[in-house]
């Protein structure tokens, strides 16, 4: 059964689709891993990142995004669900035979409707609100744990904010990464998800939790290094993991996703954020990693 | 995966051997910091054995890295850092003497809030006394977002609401995660 990951924040605009897309870019390529990534973000972003806007838009048009695949299969018994990935997605070269592989659920527009349609069905069996959204949640839940089978790690690229997918897939994660940007805001969005996470309800039952018990670790990203910033990540790891790696702002990340279907090495794709993916590589997948910490 | 060895000279040689030596945990920040200016300083050049064209990418790149951040703000060397990554940030830095010299003073140090939730209010006024001008505990106080009154005149007068402001703080966020 693959490990699950997820990237999640409910603060938007901190980076989860990109760290997502360079982890799996990282995993497949150096850890020879098969990994999928479901794009639960109704930005579509890893998608794009991942096939370009015209791939997306082809499983768009086929019916085979993360929003059909929940909808068509909310009250089915389980089939194959393997006809709604794409298969060797992503920009870097990957030789003939190789061991790592990499995989994608698109996602969709259409996410948001569709739960609250998926919601709207249950409710009308006259069952209270929170057991309807309970039973929508576990429904979800499960219905991404079946690609468990066929992956060695499934990275879920989490929406801003609390739908039902979000919640889902935090609850499945065996492992949650939490992208922040290093300033105040944040360390108010960071202490919230953590709740979340960890299914408690305040500040004092979380600080309860050892650092080294909790499923989260959280990752300062667009780091530019300043003084403020220093200290804002030191004020956040008296509450929260953090890990060591830092994900610094570079126009190497941000170029790296303009889509463009020419096969790449990864220094090439990366340039000199290669090296700081390669430390957050290794830190949440090689040897006795903090990802096979729990479960 | 082609395996070739590649002399590394100048900044690459600077960058690996930064990296190698951060990569040591029993190696704290300051001696790491030691042991590379001199291995710097002795050593002409490198000949990395077995260096396949990834690692020697990834030399080549944390090279530009370097060279880029030493055109950065400069990094009190008790703080984490971007690029120092072998700094355990799970243990918070706390007080390290502050710089007293307007040139040289560093507006992050002590970081007021890790102090007080680490070591109490006593010992973060103690931190703060050892910083006598001014302009400067103003300074601190704006760049930590810690808000005083502008009216403050004494240092004493202004350490103390430093130290509430940083409290106020600290309650407002908890108060938020419930």
């Amino acid at each position: 059964m693959a490990r699950f990951l997820a990237i999640a924040n409910r603060k938007g605009g901190v980076g989860k689709s990109t760290i997502a897309v360079m982890l799996a870019h990282a995993a497949a390529a150096w850890g020879k891993k098969r990994v999928l990534v479901l794009d639960l973000d109704t930005q579509c972003n890893a998608s794009l990142m991942l096939v370009g806007g015209e791939g997306w838009d082809k499983a768009r048009r086929a019916g085979l995004t993360i929003a059909d695949y929940f909808f068509d299969r909310f009250e089915k018994v389980a089939e194959d669900e393997s006809h709604y990935t794409i298969q060797n997605v992503g920009d870097v070269a990957h030789p003939k035979n190789a061991a790592g592989r990499l995989a994608l659920l698109p996602g969709s527009l259409m996410l948001e409707d569709v739960q609250g349609e998926l919601y709207l069905r249950q409710a009308k069996r006259g069952v209270d609100p929170d057991t309807v959204a309970d039973e929508v949640r576990n429904r979800m839940k499960r219905l991404m744990k079946h690609f468990g089978m066929d992956y060695d790690y499934v990275i879920l690229d989490c929406p801003p904010g609390l739908s039902f997918a979000a919640l889902a897939a935090i609850d499945l994660a065996d492992q949650v990464v939490v992208p922040f940007r290093p300033d105040f805001v944040s360390q108010f969005a960071l202490d919230r998800v953590a709740l979340l996470i960890e299914r408690v309800e305040n500040a004092d039952q979380l600080e309860d939790i050892r650092f080294a018990d909790r499923r989260y670790a959280c990752l300062p990203n667009y780091v530019t290094n300043k003084g403020r910033e220093r200290m804002l990540i030191d004020q956040i790891a008296l509450d929260h993991p953090l890990l060591e790696a830092r994900v610094p702002l570079l126009d190497s990340v941000a170029r790296a996703f303009d889509w463009d279907d020419t096969k790449k090495t990864m220094a090439e794709k990366y340039g000199d954020a290669l090296p700081h993916l390669r430390k957050l590589h290794d830190e949440i997948f090689s040897g006795a990693t903090w990802l096979a910490k729990t479960g | 995966m082609a395996r070739k060895s590649r002399p590394l000279t100048g900044a690459a040689k600077t960058a690996y051997l930064k990296r190698v030596v951060r990569a040591e945990a029993d190696i704290d920040a300051a001696a790491a910091e030691r042991l590379t200016s001199r291995l710097n300083a002795e050593i002409a050049s490198l000949s990395l054995r077995n260096a396949d064209d990834e690692a020697l990418a990834e030399a080549a790149a944390m090279a530009q890295i370097e060279t880029a951040s030493a055109h950065a703000e400069p990094v009190p060397a008790d703080m984490a850092t971007a690029t120092d990554t072998a700094t355990p940030v799970q243990q918070p830095q706390t007080a390290a003497a502050p710089a007293t010299d307007s040139e040289t003073f560093d507006p992050y140090s002590p970081n007021v809030v890790v102090v007080i939730r680490t070591r109490g209010r006593d010992a973060t006024l103690a931190a703060l006394s050892e910083i006598r001008e001014v302009a400067n505990l103003k300074l601190l106080a704006r760049e930590q977002q810690l808000g005083i009154a502008s009216d403050l005149a004494s240092p004493d007068e202004i350490r103390l609401a430093i130290v509430a402001a940083a409290e106020r703080r600290i309650a407002n966020r908890r108060a938020a995660a419930s």
